[in-house]
């Protein structure tokens, strides 16, 4: 009974969290290909329009068309999100299995530089890293990566150690199976359930990281735009042009919101139901 | 209160686990009926999978989420558990029907002391006074049999052996002195010598506190000097129920006998003979003067608590060896040196082919993200690379009929196997990368007796027909008495005695050896 009321639940958190963002996720596919107006073309003549039917979202102060600058923000924060949350995965691949599998001076080392990265503030950290090596889109990516990539490797490491005392693991390293296979063959497929929540949550928080280095100037540059950078942009013109605000705030909830509904789906759907 | 000949009576229960799907599934239990009278210890016994555990919980309220019951009551003198209030029915819980589980290592939190463990007891029954229940506590370590209750008090739950455990949770138990206690399977994972120990200890609180016990166990065996009444339960029904006497001497259902048969494991009734062993030739593995144990240092180089103390072995080729030793005397331990799992000092050698290993838990020993097949592949990969496709498939499915299953089963992943099925794909495993000699620690101990039958005669007929030899490690003397030639009893981390095993178990020269074998006529008659 408790059961059905679970896997209830879960579904109601997927659908509220795919409905949110596919959202964005469309907004990205379709900017791929088309945008109702060219998204860096400035017009003069149509500055800080209110939305209309020609321009559904409205114009900035260089007269761009606000919906097509969102749809293609959208491009840059799934973009940003998702290999950054890549690079965090495979650090962390690499630095949690071993560290989890090894123990002992391996891991102390391992784990050593990992909780030294964890203590700094991560934001603190990856700006620090952009301001050294320049304000661009990739140093953003790999900076945003590093900073994650701790988290990741304390999921894996953990999951690794529970993992490894099995009789399978044991079997696996009496027949002589080489430690790498094991790791990657052996213990990861079984990880999957605590990573999957780790990893959508990792792309929410990825997401708000990006859009508050970006609205410091120190992410997407212009005259890119990502949800971040829009914000910032339209500051000054909170008052006479809200819909600046509101449209590109509105997408960064959808995509946050989304993310964390669809992990707290999976939270629900995978420790509580999922007997087998 | 007005005292009831049945302290629970069982009226026609079913139970079962509906879907949306299946709203009307088979019934994990079906029409159940039976009462406990009162002070008495009642058997129920069944194989797994046969709904005894269900029972049991359905009792004590804690059935798991997904369960339904369908018809049927349960009394507990007189009162109606099921249209009780969860409120009641939670507080009834532990004063009036306490429970002990199979697990005692998981039982217990490890980050409290023992004591506090038995605290949280007393404080969720509502014993405000600190002193008191110290005092109680205490007391009541004592009468489960500890000397010096006030060291064990102080003690964390990994720093106790698996029996003391066991005795720390039947005190958790007797703290409140329930009517009931329900058991399931409280002894199924400690050796003989501790087996008997627990099973007398419930016996004398059995009188002491007048309690009743209703008593779970697969093993028919282990009811004979313990129970007064035994049930059979298969699938989900009560197919036999009798005197403990009539059950094991005169059973009149055929399954029981048959349980019966299975539960003493003769190998006549299996076919099995004892192996023809020539000691002339050279042994297949020979260990020498092996010392292993754990260090508390972090960067020592000796260890300090020595669990291994020299250890001699040699192993002949078509032997199947036994090696017995009651719980903590390093029979892991040096499976797991011989295996290379652990560092040792001391030499090791097998010849030619490899070793394989066969381990005591179906649930872990096999990958639960994987299939069958994977499995397979992997444990072939490793002794042989350089094969085709077909070649592969080929091994693959003689392997696994070899152990008994077939392709059927390629396809599937561990959850869908039974404890039985799983133990033969581990076995398959070892088959398909041709061992010289396979390690088996404890491979019947958590199997029912009608699964063990079966594994005991794949182990011997892969040892007749492969000439495979075998290290099988298990409490369980009565198996080694009927398979193996050779016998090696270990206390304390050194061989204290080996030979054939007609002669040392017939005239037994090491104390260990005679406690062993005291526990087991205590437990199986002689």
């Amino acid at each position: 009974m408790n059961k059905n009321v679970d896997t209830a639940r879960a579904k109601r958190f997927y659908t509220v969290g795919i409905i949110l963002l596919a959202v964005v996720v469309v907004a990205f596919l379709i900017s791929l290909f088309w945008t109702p107006y060219d998204p860096y073309a400035t017009d003069a003549a149509s500055k800080l329009l209110p939305p209309s039917s020609a321009h559904p979202f409205g114009t900035d102060n260089f007269g761009r068309d606000v919906l097509s600058r969102v749809m293609s923000a959208a491009k840059f924060t799934v973009f940003i999100s998702v290999s950054g949350v890549a690079i965090a995965l495979f650090l962390g691949t690499l630095t949690g299995l071993p560290a989890g599998y090894f123990g002992g001076f391996a891991d102390r080392s391992i784990m050593l530089v990992n909780n030294s990265i964890m203590c700094f503030p991560g934001i603190l950290l990856a700006l620090v890293a952009v301001a050294v090596f320049g304000a661009s889109m990739y140093n953003v990516v790999w900076a945003l990566g590093l900073v994650f990539a701790p988290t990741f490797a304390r999921v894996y490491r953990a999951g690794t150690i529970e993992v490894k005392e099995y009789d399978y693991i044991t079997h696996a390293r009496v027949m002589g199976v080489n430690p790498v296979r094991i790791m990657l063959l052996h213990i990861l497929p079984n990880l999957v359930p605590q990573l999957l929540p780790a990893t959508v949550i990792g792309l929410a928080n990825m997401t708000l990281f990006e859009s508050g280095m970006s609205y410091l100037g120190l992410g997407v540059q212009p005259p890119d735009a990502s949800f971040g950078k829009m914000l910032a942009e339209s500051q000054a013109y909170i008052r006479v042009a809200p819909w600046l605000v509101i449209f590109p705030s509105m997408m960064l909830v959808f995509y946050i919101l989304g993310l964390y509904f669809i992990s707290e789906g999976m939270r629900v759907s995978l420790t509580k139901g999922g007997g087998n | 209160m007005a005292r009831h000949i049945h302290v629970l009576k069982v009226h026609h229960l079913t139970l079962s686990f509906p879907t949306r799907k299946d709203p009307n599934p088979k019934p994990v239990l079906d029409d159940v009926d039976f009462g406990i009278r009162d002070g008495e210890i009642l058997g129920l016994i069944g194989n797994s999978g046969s709904g005894k555990t269900m029972t049991s919980l359905a009792i004590a309220g804690l059935l798991p989420e997904g369960a339904a019951i369908t018809g049927g009551s349960i009394k507990f003198r007189g009162q109606d558990l099921l249209t009780m209030k969860p409120r009641d029915r939670r507080k009834m819980l532990g004063s009036e029907i306490g429970m002990i589980f199979q697990e005692p290592s998981t039982a217990l939190d490890p980050l409290m002391k023992i004591g506090k463990n038995l605290d949280e007891v007393l404080v969720a029954h509502g014993v405000t006074d600190p002193n008191e229940r110290r005092e109680k506590i205490l007391s009541t370590m004592k009468t489960v049999g500890f000397d010096d209750p006030a060291t064990i008090y102080e003690r964390y739950p990994h720093q106790l052996s698996g029996g003391q455990r066991q005795r720390i949770l039947i005190a958790g138990a007797a703290l409140l002195a329930p009517k009931l206690l329900i058991c399931d399977e409280p002894t199924s994972s400690l050796d003989t010598v501790t087996t008997v120990q627990i099973l007398d200890l419930l016996k004398s609180l059995c009188r002491k506190l007048q309690m009743t016990i209703l008593f779970i166990s697969h093993d028919l065996s282990a009811v004979r000097n313990f129970c007064d009444r035994v049930m059979v339960m298969k699938d989900g029904k009560i197919i036999d129920k009798d005197t403990t006497s009539d059950i094991l001497t005169n059973p009149k259902n055929a399954y029981t006998a048959e349980l019966l048969t299975n539960a003493k494991l003769d190998t006549r009734m299996l076919g099995i003979e004892r192996a023809h062993v020539d000691y002339s030739s050279s042994p297949v593995l020979t260990a020498k003067g092996i010392e292993a144990g754990y260090s508390d240092r972090i960067f020592g180089k000796g260890s300090d608590n020595k669990v291994l103390k020299g250890v001699d072995l040699e192993i002949y080729p078509h032997e199947i060896l036994g090696l017995i030793g009651s719980s903590g005397c390093g029979k892991t331990t040096l499976i797991r040196s011989l295996l290379g799992l652990l560092p040792h000092t001391g030499s090791a050698s097998v010849v030619g082919r490899r070793i394989g290993a066969v381990f005591q838990d179906p649930v872990s020993c096999l990958n639960p993200a994987h299939t069958v097949k994977w499995h397979l592949n992997e444990a072939l990969r490793v002794a042989e690379k350089k094969l085709s496709r077909e070649e592969r498939m080929s091994k693959i499915s003689a392997a696994l009929s070899e152990a008994g299953l077939n392709d059927e089963f390629l396809g599937r992943k561990p959850h869908q196997l039974s404890g039985g099925q799983r133990q033969r794909v581990a076995i398959a495993m070892c088959l398909i990368t041709n061992p010289g000699i396979i390690i088996a620690d404890e491979p019947f101990s958590s199997l029912d007796a009608s699964s063990s039958a079966e594994i005991l005669k794949l182990l011997t007929d892969i040892n007749r027909e492969r000439g495979t030899s075998f290290l099988l490690v298990t409490h369980n003397i009565h198996i080694i008495r009927q398979i193996a030639p050779r016998v090696v009893v270990m206390d304390d981390g050194k061989i204290c005695e080996s030979g054939l095993t007609t002669e040392v178990l017939s005239s037994p020269k090491a104390s260990a050896t005679v406690r062993l074998l005291d526990a087991e006529t205590k437990l199986h008659g002689a």
